[in-house]
């Protein structure tokens, strides 16, 4: 595996991933420019009250017109909706399907085949913070497999946004956003660097790599607020001697001074926009994501004559990005337990653009609304397994997801990365409403709530004009146990759910 | 039929004024009243340094068992923020004070679980960065009455080693659960003839190195460039020892003699593995702490002599070798004999766990023999004092864990660990109605699921 430095090569791997989406599956099904009208809908807008009946006009994959009084254009293609409901595409934020390597852990499928009413299957494996690490700066679209059937199953079961989650404890590196129909690593990754992955564990390992991290990142972004000026000599002397690699520095918990001045930052754009084509990039030097490598665990091996401000670890300099907000985060926390250890190894003042995520709720250490007010202090939405809890030591079920949102904290779902399970999504919101959630609430929580914890909330999560046309319909309402998913519109497409699951 | 009680409490009340508030709890049978007088009355409160106020809470009117063996009725339990500033009768609450009303009720210091697992305990040193508060298991814990106990039980070896720490049962706190680290170390009690040999010599090369010190810290008072003598490999934990910072146990008990089959086996717990096992202890000059020694009862004398402190599980029975009755085989008495001869003793049940699946219920989920304190009311079946029993769950079960300076009893100045109970400490229809660890309520009857159902 050829090591390079990606860090000086994250620009090119951006464009990489932009021109993907120019010139890769969407840039054929953008050439439609008939328009689709649905018309004969009830549409839950999410961002307003519901139109009870109305038309959405799609045109080029985008919405371009909603309301109840809005006319199909002329010409356009009219799907009638018969009375149904339409409603926005699923955002899944937290998903580690089809990552092969290394096996997502089993809890959400087991939970999903005993058809327990939980669902809650046995808690997250204790890794014992053997996948501590500070890799923040890798990739793990870089590691995804494309030829896997469960993208598309997902997307039949309503996922038209679905986010790539890495494994590994502190830093395993940047999330991707997925186009879920994609069959090409070209086709399927949309973002690969959509946002950073923290994993929390109480475990001494994690604990010191999460500390010495986020240290060593405050420290790099206080040298890139300071002046430019020549190195100073003391900062020279200080140096490390020779080939001291920025891996093992970090390893032995002394972060890195930065050896120069800070270079201007390495301007990380704007989350692409998949929706603009960029005709003018000359496509035969499209850089394939595939060929990018992760630097892995030791950047700097390869490269002892490296210049000085080469020796920036880039694990560092990712996290140095993130608390300066250039990065959104997903910090996984599992329990109440491990956020009091969060706080504990990191300190309660420690603020970046974050959103709070729990795989499965684990009754051993805590559900969240134990520790109510370190989370409000957070100041983070929270994605949650959307099921009810049974209170340890009893039968007493419980709502976490009501007493989170009863504490004006913004909560989410996790959808989990397995079809049946998405396809129970909701009746389990079904009974979170029976237990005190408001049915707005549950409905924005699988949607604009995860689609705000990717940077996408400009793009999905609502039916509003100028969103993308990921559409859902159904038969009646969505939280009413005899309606029917009748169809998923992918940016305007219509997906084949007929597709019988392999 | 009351009337004669009443007329006895009247004058009573005329003798002694502080006697006013002596009520029992319901089951209160103990009727062990040592009439020993209450000690300090003023809170020993110093302005702190930071000038936060401090949070206080009272508990009023209690039957308080102080843990020592004491116990004043109708007394006053003052705390400040984590600490108890004060025990005794006429305190001056300061402003602010929340009051918790125990009338009727037993207040002991929470109970120590001289052996334990799960509880929220981690995977290891340093413990606070795995513990989990907010294990269901401490709640559970709790409602047995402990509130700390020990983790990371000491193994064997040759030398002494261990990884334990004593941990607190303070739900829903990272930073209180582990009191702490290191405190017991573990060390096989029967060494081979060369295993002894290299003790002895490591010991005496700790010792050396112990002198090498003294002798440094008065140099480097004459020439401050005098640098510290390094400790000889090996002898760390050795050291530990010598200073008192670690207790050394040392684990007897196994083997015994089969009624089935087999005669006798090996069993380190008879006359001879006792006393080859103290000789470790005459070795270093300082106590150890003999685990389940159960023919302790033939050699009370010779373990007071070392100083050293017992485990017991005083309901184990080791039935004597037939062929060696003088020196082999337990005895209920054990337990009161070693305290008549002054040998601390903590107590834990026969599995030696206190926690995980172990944790006593009080009987509701079939656990109902296994809590802290029907172990004590066995050593009481033996001959011991219910004030004494008490303390092999409290203040002497906090010395053989090393950390009696801040747990075991209720005195100014130690932990505020507190059960308010509603009834005799020992008695088997006793609940917990109110667990307090670092003066912060962590268990309440009344709101967790495990007995809050039980009308009584």
């Amino acid at each position: 595996m050829p090591k390079t430095n990606h860090h000086r090569n994250g620009r090119s791997l951006l464009l990489g991933s932009l021109l993907a989406f120019a010139f890769g599956s969407h840039e054929l099904r953008a050439q439609d420019a008939r328009p689709t009208a649905f018309v004969n809908a009830r549409i839950l807008t999410i961002s307003g009250a519901p139109i009870e009946r109305g038309t959405l006009v799609v045109r080029n994959g985008k919405i371009v017109a909603v309301g109840a009084d809005v006319a199909s254009p002329a010409g356009a293609r009219i799907v009638d909706c018969e009375g149904g409901t339409l409603m926005p595409g699923l955002v899944s934020a937290h998903s580690r399907a089809g990552f092969a390597t290394p096996p997502s852990p089993p809890t959400a499928e087991a939970g999903a085949r005993r058809g327990g009413r939980r669902g809650q299957g046995a808690p997250p494996p204790d890794t014992g913070g053997r996948g501590a690490q500070n890799s923040a700066a890798q990739k793990v679209a870089e590691r995804l497999d494309p030829k896997q059937e469960v993208f598309a199953e997902l997307l039949r079961a309503g996922i038209t946004t679905l986010a790539l989650t890495p494994t590994g404890d502190a830093f395993p590196g940047f999330g991707a956003v997925l186009a879920p129909d994609g069959t090409t690593l070209d086709t399927l990754v949309k973002d690969d660097d959509a946002f950073l992955f923290v994993g929390m564990q109480r475990d001494t390992r994690v604990k010191k790599t999460l500390k010495d991290g986020f240290e060593a990142a405050k420290k790099v972004v206080e040298a890139r607020k300071a002046p430019k000026d020549p190195p100073k000599p003391e900062a020279a002397g200080d140096k490390p001697s020779g080939d001291q690699k920025p891996a093992e520095a970090q390893k032995q918990g002394e972060p890195q001074k930065p050896q120069e001045p800070p270079k201007p930052e390495q301007p990380k754009p704007e989350p692409p926009k998949p929706d603009q084509p960029k005709p003018d990039q000359p496509k035969p030097d499209q850089p394939k994501p595939a060929e990018q490598k992760p630097a892995g665990d030791k950047p700097a091996e390869d490269k002892p004559a490296a210049k000085p401000e080469e020796k920036k670890d880039p694990n560092i300099e990712v996290l140095a990005d993130l608390l300066e907000g250039k990065h959104k985060a997903i910090v996984q926390i599992n329990s109440a337990s491990d956020l009091l250890h969060w706080i504990h190894a990191c300190g309660k003042d420690l603020a970046f653009s974050r959103t709070i995520c729990t795989e499965s709720f684990d009754q051993q250490a805590g559900t969240f609304d134990l520790v109510l007010d370190d989370l409000k202090a957070m100041k983070a939405a929270v994605l949650v397994p959307p099921d009810l809890n049974v209170r340890p030591r009893s039968r007493y079920l419980e709502n976490p997801v009501r007493a989170l949102h009863e504490a004006g904290i913004e909560v989410g779902f996790v959808l989990g990365d397995n079809p049946a399970r998405v396809r129970m999504l909701f009746f389990r919101a079904m009974e979170l409403i029976r237990g005190g959630l408001p049915r707005d609430v549950a409905l924005r929580a699988m949607t604009i709530v995860p689609s705000k914890a990717l940077g996408l909330e400009a793009q999905v999560g609502t039916l509003e004009t100028g969103k993308k046309a990921n559409l859902l319909l159904f038969s009646g309402d969505p939280l009413d146990p005899t309606s029917e998913l009748r169809s998923v519109w992918l940016e305007g497409r219509k997906i084949d759910t007929d597709k019988k699951a392999r | 039929m009351r009337l004669p009680i009443l007329a006895s409490l009247a004058t009573m009340l005329l003798l002694a004024p502080d006697l006013l508030a002596q009520r029992r709890g319901r089951f209160n049978r103990g009727g062990q009243g040592d009439g020993t007088p209450p000690p300090a009355e003023k809170p020993q409160e110093q302005p702190e340094g930071d000038g936060k106020p401090k949070k206080h809470v009272a508990i009023t009117g209690g039957d308080v068992y102080l843990g020592t063996g004491q116990r004043i009725t109708g007394a006053t339990v003052l705390i400040g923020d984590d600490k108890i500033l004060a025990v005794g009768h006429r305190i001056e609450l300061p402003e602010g004070t929340t009051v918790i009303d125990a009338k009727g009720k037993t207040v002991c210091p929470g109970f120590i679980g001289v052996y334990g697992a799960g509880m929220g305990q981690g995977r290891g040193t340093p413990w606070i960065d795995s513990c989990n508060p907010f294990d269901p298991e401490i709640k559970q814990g709790l409602a047995a009455g402990v509130t700390a106990f020990l983790a990371g039980a000491p193994r064997g070896g040759s030398t002494p080693t261990g990884d334990s720490a004593v941990l607190k049962l303070a739900f829903g706190k990272v930073e209180d659960m582990v009191l702490q680290e290191g405190s017991v170390l573990g060390m096989s009690a029967q060494l081979s003839a060369a295993d002894r040999d290299k003790f002895r010599d490591l010991v005496k090369q700790a010792k050396e190195h112990r002198r090498a010190l003294e002798e440094f810290l008065v140099k480097k008072a004459e020439d401050p460039t005098q640098k510290p003598p390094k400790a000889p490999a090996g002898t760390e934990k050795i050291l530990d020892v010598l200073a008192g910072k670690s207790k050394l146990w040392l684990q007897l008990g196994g083997g015994g003699f089969n009624p089935f089959g087999g005669g006798r086996s090996s069993n380190s717990a008879d006359l001879d593995g006792i006393r080859s096992a103290l000789q470790i202890a005459t070795d270093l000059g300082v106590g150890v702490v003999l685990v389940k020694p159960v023919s302790a009862w033939l050699c009370t004398d010779e373990i007071a002599a070392t100083d050293s402190m017992v485990v017991l599980s005083p309901r184990d029975r080791v039935p004597a070798d037939p062929a060696d009755p003088e020196r082999t085989g337990s005895n209920l008495a054990t337990a009161a004999l070693c305290n008549e001869a002054g040998i601390p003793v903590a107590v834990t049940c026969p599995v030696g766990m206190f926690g995980g699946a172990g944790v006593g219920t009080n009987g509701i989920f079939g656990q109902d023999l296994n809590t802290p304190t029907v172990d004590a009311a066995f050593a009481v079946r033996g001959g011991m004092s219910s004030s004494q029993a008490l303390r092999t769950l409290t203040l002497d079960a906090a010395k053989i864990l090393g950390v009696d300076h801040r747990i075991g009893s209720l005195e100014a100045g130690k932990d505020a660990d507190i059960l308010i109970l509603d009834g005799d400490p020992l008695h088997y229809r006793t609940f917990v109605e109110v667990a307090i660890v670092n003066g912060r309520v962590v268990y309440e009857l009344t709101n967790e699921p495990l007995y809050s159902r039980i009308h009584r």
